[in-house]
């Protein structure tokens, strides 16, 4: 498996959230979600740009997101932004994440003990 | 233009799959990809192609929406009913010895068939993940169903010399899945 595909995989367990945080400051559309994904993640998280809008489908059956049509430049526009269930999720991952990181650092980075003889 | 017949070509194919809403949401975005590319100094048909790429083959696209297609997931719920029905029906049939019933062996035979043509038709909705439209089968699958479940429960109140007290809980269940699916069958049509 290569490092790349390994990251495309982990991504996908972290998708949802990942979205949800791009919405966080505001009402955005797909194009607008990609784009802030990947500058957020200074271009790791580049993923298909057709591949967002059913992944914003399922935030909005799962009522975390909501979406509404506007029309810009004669083309219909869907934007997304967060439900209160939304936000309430983003925290509540937001916390998991931080002190899911905090253990994995405080494992990789720990002095290690002394081989055994 | 070859650059705009690319981007048409494109959203043609995702259009001939999904439901127009979707469209509409996949051609803004890749018109948005395709002008981006525009501003920052291609010619229309590098443009193109550029958007194209980052947007996404058409079969991955259609692929990702039929996976969470309504259809496929209304098939899959309405299939996950089957083994309930089983439970709640088996008892009811065997107390109420049901093989003595007024009913012909043709009628049997039929209700047999179709009852397999529904099952069939939900697993290839429940099981589609590359084609939204086999998904779409949901419906008649769905609307089978309820031909099925009030065939069923009319050879109950016509065709049973006694109602047995299993069927005060098979036939509330029945009852319930035609209306979930009566309610359902619409979603998925319209999606």
């Amino acid at each position: 498996m290569t490092s790349r595909h390994a990251e495309a995989q982990a991504l996908k367990g972290h998708l949802d959230v990942l979205l949800l945080a791009t919405l966080a400051h505001g009402p955005q559309h797909g194009y607008a979600v990609k784009e802030a994904l990947r500058e957020g993640s200074d271009g790791r998280f580049d993923l298909p740009t057709g591949t967002i809008y059913p992944a914003l489908h399922r935030l909005e059956r799962a009522a975390l997101v909501t979406g509404t049509w506007s029309v810009v430049d004669g083309r219909r526009r869907r934007s997304y932004q967060l439900t209160a269930a939304g936000q309430k999720r983003l925290t509540t991952e937001r916390t998991n994440w931080r002190e899911f990181a905090v253990a994995v650092t405080s494992l990789l980075e720990r002095t290690p003990w002394p081989a055994t003889p | 233009m070859a650059g705009d017949a690319l981007i048409e070509r494109h959203l043609a194919a995702l259009a001939r799959q999904l439901p127009a809403a979707a469209v509409d949401e996949l051609a803004d975005g890749l018109v948005e990809t395709y002008e981006h590319h525009l501003a920052c100094g291609l010619d229309r048909v590098a443009a193109a192609e550029a958007a194209v790429a980052e947007f996404g083959d058409p079969a991955q696209i259609i692929a990702s929406f039929s996976r969470q297609a309504p259809g496929r997931r209304a098939a899959i719920t309405l299939l996950a009913t089957g083994p309930v029905f089983a439970v709640c029906w088996g008892p009811s049939l065997i107390l109420g010895h049901a093989w003595v019933w007024p009913i012909p062996t043709t009628a049997t035979v039929l209700f047999g068939l179709a009852l397999l043509g529904v099952v069939a038709t939900l697993v290839i909705a429940a099981t589609s993940r590359h084609d939204y439209h086999r998904t779409r089968l949901a419906a008649p699958g769905g609307i089978g169903l309820v031909l099925l479940d009030t065939a069923a429960l009319a050879a109950v109140l016509f065709a049973a010399p006694a109602l047995v007290w299993p069927m005060a809980i098979a036939i509330p269940v029945s009852l319930a899945r035609i209306a979930f699916t009566v309610r359902l069958v619409p979603h998925v049509l319209a999606n």
